[in-house]
């Protein structure tokens, strides 16, 4: 406020030390008053009956207020690069200590105020009494100076009970007292010393505010804040009444505010976005981080003053964030159906704005409204301009943030759908108003009923017909199929069929759903026994552990186990289960009585027939999943080591060749190699690169390991036990006219088998004889009467249980399948298509 | 309890601190809701295939 000394103006101002003139002193000289002393006391006067129209009130706030207000000259005089050390105390007595290092405020006489007042004033003694003094005599000393709208420590001082300033300049300590503003004597000189600033200690009147106790947490808070707007500036804290406090210095200023207020969230990037420049003598920095959380964090500052309100500042900011990010996520083709709106950006945005405005108009009821309209539109501007290249350079934190709005606006939509399916519930489905698909129970009994939700409509229709029709209500549900991606069909639940099953199991949805409203004990899940019946059942699974997670916690939910085969026998009909389970049965069958001849002298039979049969058996499905790789046995078999009989597990891509490894030593022995040969480290590379001639993609590394040879790897050693080479499993050339290779015997029949890998299905299609078996293509294919038989009547039926686990597995499985992101997700599938059994949950 | 991902924003949390498990919150576990009812979620259609060998019975 005060600071600029005039060259003119050096003249000795301050009086000799001792010359103390008694508390009445104040402007009186040959006991009259000037017109401008009247003037003076009737400021201190008009402060102290009127204090709120200065510091807002005398409550807490406003007495935390003084404190600021000597701070802000500091940070002033920090700011003006003359200072670069605050330090503020709160005494043991309870008043207040600041000082600072800068250049001290002068001592000398004021010419002009000393005219008005016609005696000898100082600039020291017009800063504390004069009210609106820098205002007044000292224009543009600091343009943006923070104080409170110009009135300053004149204020402070006149609310003060007593005050006491001493001023460190020129190798000299000075110091003037005032009580409730009135100067106790003139400036004394009262030593040498080597310090330099200002030191200012006031005790609020408790005349004025009924609480003059400071608070420690309200002080550090907003000298914490003030140590982040000002970046350099050491704010050094302490309280003597209980020996606590801190030190703030940040030299990256409001981006460690950011960092700070993020400090306990997750970030969805990592960086701190930060912005500053100057347009036309507005400064403004900005720094800006998205996090996990909901809400806007957002702190903007005008001078050093929290606009808690806003302002044109916060509004051009807004605008350009807006209008950048979706500038953006419309040129990256982003937005699907929704574009997010400027509040859903704000969700989860930290952001800092500090500004410095020359001629800042304060407005709103706080008068912490920024009002100068210009502001808005240089920060938009330069806003605007920043975050687009940002945005374009950083594609990463671009797509995140983007994002983040996407998903917020798709909550702000989902939130409104969801109050319209309340509201559609009551208003069409209440009163017994149940979906029109439904088959319901009879009773009434709940602990009794069962709900099941059966997959397609023609099962639907046995399941009506087969049911326990008091107790079990069947819900047919149709899988509805849309083109998910360019080359694939997905098959999902219909609105309605979700509605549906909201409105029949009757507990509600979302925050309010209540377990005891449910109309059914056990909710079962039945679907067909294949791929896609699993998926539907992953589904189901996935949406009742989302939205109805106490049903499942409960262990309300069941999945059905229908047969996939019936088999007669003669008058006798049984069912089973799974595939395994029935040529596990068949193989037995088939076993009875079998004997095989390996042309080689030996007759296996009996346990070693068993034997084999099942070392053959566990070879099946790797050998499918090998198969399905496009690799042939045939094929990978010359790949055998002649020394150990293993195949090659590791598949290596480097540069345009393929290597195989048959295990990890011979592999990192081949990487090392080719490090040395090439010089440097290969990259490893997710994806098989075409390499294009790129420079580097001789030094791509891609590993495929097929883990499925290590099973077969393990059953050939088994084989090799029982004298069966690899060999014996690939079909042999054959002349048409010598005998088959093998032969397999049971009873009088004989069927000649070109490899090993025949024996198997020989086996079990010998154990087939004199059954007639039906395998289930779908429910549907099952009539009422073997629907109730096998899966609907409590005395046969087998029901699994879903567990929290079961149900979060399928949720596992189905976050993958059903990522956010198409990429992943094609990889998933593509991966996991060598074994789709996996996914049966 | 343990820490799970929330199945809509991805962020860990503590089961039992949430009162919208298996989602972090109320407004994550909406959005989910929101998406069954615009049946954005699906699964790929695979039709079962019989287990074929390359090799089947001759004769």
């Amino acid at each position: 406020m005060t600071d600029e000394e005039k060259p003119g103006t050096n003249r000795k101002g301050a009086q000799q030390p001792d010359a103390v003139d008694g508390p009445e002193s104040f402007g009186l000289r040959g006991g009259e008053y000037t017109a401008e002393d009247l003037q003076h006391l009737s400021d201190l006067e008009h402060v102290r009956e009127r204090p709120s129209m200065y510091i807002g009130d005398t409550t807490a706030r406003g007495l935390h207020h003084l404190v600021f207000e000597v701070v802000d000259n500091s940070i002033d005089e920090a700011m003006a690069a003359f200072a670069t050390k605050i330090s503020v105390t709160i005494n043991n007595d309870g008043s207040i200590t600041v000082e600072d290092d800068g250049r001290g405020i002068p001592v000398e006489r004021h010419d002009q105020l000393s005219e008005e007042l016609d005696r000898e004033v100082s600039t020291l003694e017009g800063v504390m009494t004069v009210l609106k003094f820098g205002g007044k005599f000292e224009k543009g000393a600091y343009q943006t100076s923070g104080g409170l709208h110009g009135v300053g420590v004149t204020v402070v001082n006149f609310l003060s009970q007593w005050c006491e300033v001493e001023v460190y300049r020129d190798g000299h300590a000075y110091q003037q007292e005032y009580e409730r503003g009135v100067p106790q004597g003139e400036v004394r000189k009262i030593g040498s010393t080597k310090k330099r600033g200002t030191k200012t200690t006031f005790k609020p009147d408790s005349q004025i505010f009924p609480n003059t106790t400071f608070v420690y947490d309200t002080l550090l808070k907003r000298l914490q804040e003030l140590a982040f707007l000002n970046r350099g500036v050491r704010i050094v804290f302490f309280d003597e009444r209980n020996h606590s406090g801190d030190e703030f210095c940040y030299d990256r200023g409001i981006i460690e505010f950011v960092e700070h207020l993020n400090r306990a969230s997750e970030q969805l990037h990592e960086d701190v976005i930060y912005m500053s420049g100057e347009t036309e003598s507005v400064g403004y920095e900005i720094a800006l981080q998205y996090s996990g959380e909901y809400t806007e964090n957002l702190h903007s500052y005008v001078n050093n003053i929290h606009t808690h309100e806003g302002g044109t500042h916060v509004s051009g900011f807004r605008a350009a964030l807006t209008r950048s990010l979706n500038n953006y996520g419309r040129k990256q083709n982003l937005f699907k159906d929704i574009t997010p709106s400027g509040d859903d950006f704000r969700e989860g945005l930290t952001v800092v704005i500090s500004m410095r405005v020359p001629h800042p108009q304060f407005e709103g009821q706080t008068k912490t409204k920024l009002g100068n309209s210009e502001v808005e539109g240089i920060v938009t501007s330069a806003m605007g301009d920043f975050l687009n290249n940002y945005l374009e350079e950083n594609p990463k934190s671009a797509k995140t943030i983007v994002r983040k709005g996407i998903l917020a606006a798709e909550a702000r939509e989902a939130a409104r759908k969801a109050k319209a399916l309340l509201r559609d519930r009551k208003g069409v489905l209440s009163g017994g108003g149940l979906p029109g698909k439904l088959r319901d129970c009879t009773s009434k009994e709940v602990d009794k009923c069962e709900l099941y939700l059966v997959e397609g409509d023609s099962a639907g229709g046995s399941a009506e017909g087969g049911r326990l029709r008091e107790y079990q209500a069947i819900l047919p549900l149709r899988g509805k199929i849309i083109n998910a991606y360019k080359s694939r069909e997905d098959k999902v639940l219909a609105n309605e069929e979700v509605r549906s099953m909201i409105s029949a199991v009757g507990i509600g949805i979302g925050e309010d759903q209540d377990l005891s409203k449910r109309r059914y004990d056990k909710i079962v899940i039945m679907t067909d026994a294949d791929v896609d019946g699993s998926h539907i059942r992953t589904l189901l699974l996935t949406f009742f552990y989302r939205q109805m997670y106490d049903l499942v916690s409960q262990g309300k939910v069941y999945v059905a186990q229908p047969p996939l085969f019936r088999v007669r026998q003669k008058k006798h009909t049984y069912y089973v289960q799974t595939e395994e389970e029935m040529k596990t049965q068949l193989l037995e069958l088939g076993l009875k009585n079998a004997n095989f001849d390996p042309r080689d002298g030996r007759q296996i039979q009996g346990k070693e027939m068993e034997q084999l049969c099942r070392a053959l058996a566990a070879l099946e499905e790797p050998l499918t999943a090998l198969e399905r790789r496009g690799i042939s046995l045939r094929a990978h078999g010359m790949r055998q080591d002649p020394g150990t009989g293993k195949l090659p597990v590791y598949h290596v891509f480097l540069g345009q060749q393929d290597h195989w490894f048959t295990d990890r030593a011979e592999l990192n022995e081949f990487v090392q190699q080719q490090e040395k040969e090439t010089g440097g480290e290969l990259e490893v590379g997710e994806k098989l690169d075409s390499g294009n001639g790129s420079p580097d993609a001789a030094k791509r590394l891609h590993i495929v390991e097929l883990n499925e040879v290590r099973t077969i790897n393990a059953l050939l050693a088994d084989l090799r036990e029982m004298s069966f080479e690899l060999d014996a499993l690939l079909p042999q050339e054959r002349t048409g006219t010598e005998e088959a290779r093998y032969v397999l015997r049971r009873g009088e029949t004989e069927i000649g088998l070109e490899d090993l890998r025949g024996l198997l299905p020989a086996v079990r299609s010998a154990g087939e004889k004199g059954l007639q078996i039906t395998r289930f293509k779908g429910l549907g294919e099952m009539n009422a009467e073997e629907l109730r038989e096998t899966t609907l009547d409590p005395v046969n039926r087998t029901l699994l249980q879903v567990t929290m686990r079961d149900a979060g597995a399928a949720d596992d499985i189905f976050r993958v399948l059903m990522g956010d992101h198409v990429e992943p997700r094609r990889e998933f599938i593509e991966k996991h298509a060598l074994d789709v059994d996996n996914l049966d949950v | 309890m343990p820490w799970i991902t929330c199945p809509i924003c991805s962020q860990p949390f503590e089961t039992e601190l949430s009162t919208a498990a298996p989602f972090c919150s109320d407004r994550c576990r909406q959005i989910d809701l929101g998406r069954w009812m615009k049946e954005e979620y699906g699964l790929p259609i695979e039709r079962a295939e019989e287990p074929s060998h390359e090799t089947q019975v001759e004769e």
